[in-house]
């Protein structure tokens, strides 16, 4: 039996790679693209599994959006108490909530991969979901994007330094301060902001995304209320996000400040900054920009504490005002957007590692 | 007769020659622990003549590894040097004592005159780096003006060691041990320095390996001129490749001589059970 194996296996094998000797080889003369190929295959397939879980998740909620967008009409305008079974049935079906929940889904696949459309939204009917959110996206990208960005940056330096000056006095404040901080709620700095630079001395504006007696556009007068009133909301991410970064960078230095080539770079009689960026930054930042992708991705959830508190009219806000009123397309959109970027990040991630550690290879 | 011999040779070991590049006065080196101190080198004297190969043998423990790091200054809490001083002569420069030289003044002695060979097992290579920016990063540091030559002296040092230039745009996780070991030995020798301290350069290879690698350090010795102080537990190294053998125990240096010299006729019995303990290639031959 087992003699007889490898002759089968052998068979097999030309078996296989007969029907196409050409993908193989190709395959073999371009293993970084045949795994950007097979990995974009993958990331096809994750995004069609996260949508598909997503819309029937939200279809699970109870209530009925159109029960609600009824009362809405009644308390807004005299409408007619009894509305007709016509008109419900009509709503029903603009809003894609007709027939059995897969020709549901069928129709909402169909609709949101051929027209990018996610139907009409419930909060401002009827603007279509879409308009919804790309109103709010620009809001949040610009908050939320730069904290991220900020943070990371001052988050990779400080926890270097921390880490390489590790046991000097400095280096221990750091450290103990990014332990205490890193885990106190952003929201919780958010509401001690605030209360100091807003209430107490009022030198900052805790509400809104800009002063609302300046027109928007393209001037000075609008980017410098832009700054001043998306100061205190990105400061409270930034600060706790910094800390967080702090901790993880210094965690992934120590280790790397005992390796040999760390030893070899100082016989070498290299300079410090330079032993400290090309050998110690250089073999442990690969998990922080991992990291880093992946955080990215998440800010296309919006920041719904942060954006509340500061009542900033970014996807996080929307997102909160279209569960209380059931929204079901305007929910679904704002989960489908988030599942898209993080799914995205991660591919680009993958993609990019190669090139930012050579140990790193997917292919043989 | 012999006693004399061994004397002669222990006034050399010591002695200082004008032709000395190091010499070791007193050296004590402590680690300093919970359970109280551990001496690993007390009172070593000892000169590194220029141009001369001089082995350290000892075995596990005896101190010689905390030498070289003592020297090459990479020692790390807690150990510490309590006594000594090592006067280091560099070519065109000024003497200096090493135990005394800091910050930038030794940052620029470093490599330049002063050079190290790790063990090529240990993860030496910046994984992240390829072959060629290692050489590079030691030789724009210390030696600017060579920018331009780079592209050629950088192949020239790796055929030096018997590796072919294509090996520079190698990454060291694609380097067999025995490559490694030899990117190490190209890299130490870059600037001309006028010390090189190997610590175990062949430990961790096979035998075969280790073989060669002996014969390029020896190649390397007359192409570049280099002094070289090998550190190694492996009697049969010193036998193949040094002039002068230096036999540590419990931290002091029981026997300096000529290698032939110490095989033919140890002094000292420490030396006798440790040249006894091994398969030497000598004792075939005799």
């Amino acid at each position: 039996m087992t003699a007889e194996a490898p002759p089968e296996e052998a068979a097999d094998r030309t078996q296989d790679s007969a029907p196409s000797p050409g993908v193989r080889a190709w395959m073999a003369r371009h293993p970084l693209a045949a795994y950007a190929v097979r990995r974009f295959g993958l990331y096809l397939v994750e995004l069609w599994g996260a949508l598909t879980i997503a819309f029937f998740f939200f279809r699970l909620m109870p209530g009925d959006p159109i029960q609600t967008l009824i009362q809405s009409l009644q308390q807004n305008y005299i409408y007619n108490a009894q509305a007709s079974a016509e008109i419900i049935a009509r709503y029903r079906s603009e809003f894609g909530l007709d027939g059995n929940i897969f020709s549901q889904y069928l129709k909402y696949m169909e609709k949101l991969i051929l027209h990018g459309d996610l139907g009409p939204s419930l909060i401002s009917y009827p603007t279509p979901a879409q308009d919804v959110i790309l109103r709010a996206l620009p809001w949040t990208i610009g908050l939320l994007g730069i904290a991220a960005v900020l943070s990371w940056i001052f988050g990779l330096a400080l926890g270097a330094v921390a880490g390489w000056r590790r046991g000097k006095l400095g280096s221990r404040i750091l450290t103990n301060l990014s332990i205490a901080l890193s885990h106190v709620p952003f929201f919780f700095v958010a509401l001690i902001l605030v209360y100091v630079f807003a209430y107490t001395l009022g030198w900052l504006p805790a509400r809104s995304a800009y002063d609302s007696n300046i027109s928007p556009g393209f001037d000075l007068a609008f980017i410098g209320s832009l700054l001043k009133y998306g100061l205190l909301p990105g400061l409270s991410i930034v600060l706790i996000g910094t800390f967080g970064w702090i901790l993880s960078t210094r965690m992934l230095m120590v280790p790397v400040l005992g390796e040999d080539y760390l030893v070899y770079a100082e016989a070498k009689g290299l300079k410090p900054w330079r032993i400290l960026t090309r050998y110690a930054l250089r073999n442990c930042y690969l998990p922080q920009v991992t990291a880093f992708g992946i955080s990215l991705g998440f800010i296309f959830n919006g920041n719904v504490l942060v954006e509340q508190l500061f009542n900033y009219p970014g996807l996080g806000t929307t997102l909160v005002t279209a569960i209380q009123q059931l929204d079901f397309n305007t929910i679904l959109g704002v989960t489908d957007i988030a599942i898209f970027s993080v799914l995205t990040a991660v591919l680009l991630l993958d993609l990019v590692l190669p090139l930012l550690d050579p140990r790193v290879k997917y292919w043989k | 007769m012999s006693e004399s011999v061994k004397e002669s040779a222990k006034h050399k070991g010591t002695s200082a020659d004008s032709d000395s590049v190091l010499e070791i006065k007193g050296l004590d080196v402590t680690y300093s622990t919970s359970r109280g101190d551990v001496q690993a080198v007390r009172g070593l004297d000892l000169a590194v003549r220029r141009g001369e190969i001089l082995g350290i043998a000892g075995e596990s423990g005896s101190g010689k590894s905390t030498l070289a790091v003592a020297l090459l200054r990479l020692l790390k809490p807690p150990g510490k040097v309590t006594a000594g001083s090592v006067m280091f002569h560099p070519a065109g420069r000024s003497p200096v004592d090493l135990l005394k030289v800091n910050g930038e003044e030794l940052r620029v002695l470093r490599w330049s005159a002063l050079s190290y060979l790790p063990q090529g097992s240990m993860s030496s290579l910046n994984p992240v780096m390829r072959v060629q920016d290692q050489f590079k990063d030691v030789i724009l540091e210390h030696a600017p003006a060579r920018k331009d030559s780079l592209g050629e002296l950088i192949p020239r040092l790796l055929s030096q060691v018997g590796l072919e230039p294509r090996v520079g745009r190698m990454y060291p996780h694609e380097l067999s041990g025995g490559m490694k070991q030899r990117v190490l030995m190209a890299i130490a020798v870059a600037l001309e320095p006028d010390l090189v301290i190997a610590d175990e350069p062949t430990t961790a290879l096979d035998v075969t390996i280790q073989r060669v690698i002996l014969q390029s350090l020896a190649d390397l010795r007359t192409d570049f001129g280099v002094t070289l102080m090998v550190i190694s537990h492996d009697m049969g190294v010193h036998a193949q490749l040094v002039d002068r053998v230096a036999v540590m125990y419990e931290g002091r240096l029981v026997e300096v001589g000529d290698v032939r010299q110490v095989f033919k006729d140890p002094q000292d019995p420490y030396t006798q059970q440790l040249i006894e303990s091994i398969p030497r290639v000598g004792r075939r031959s005799s």
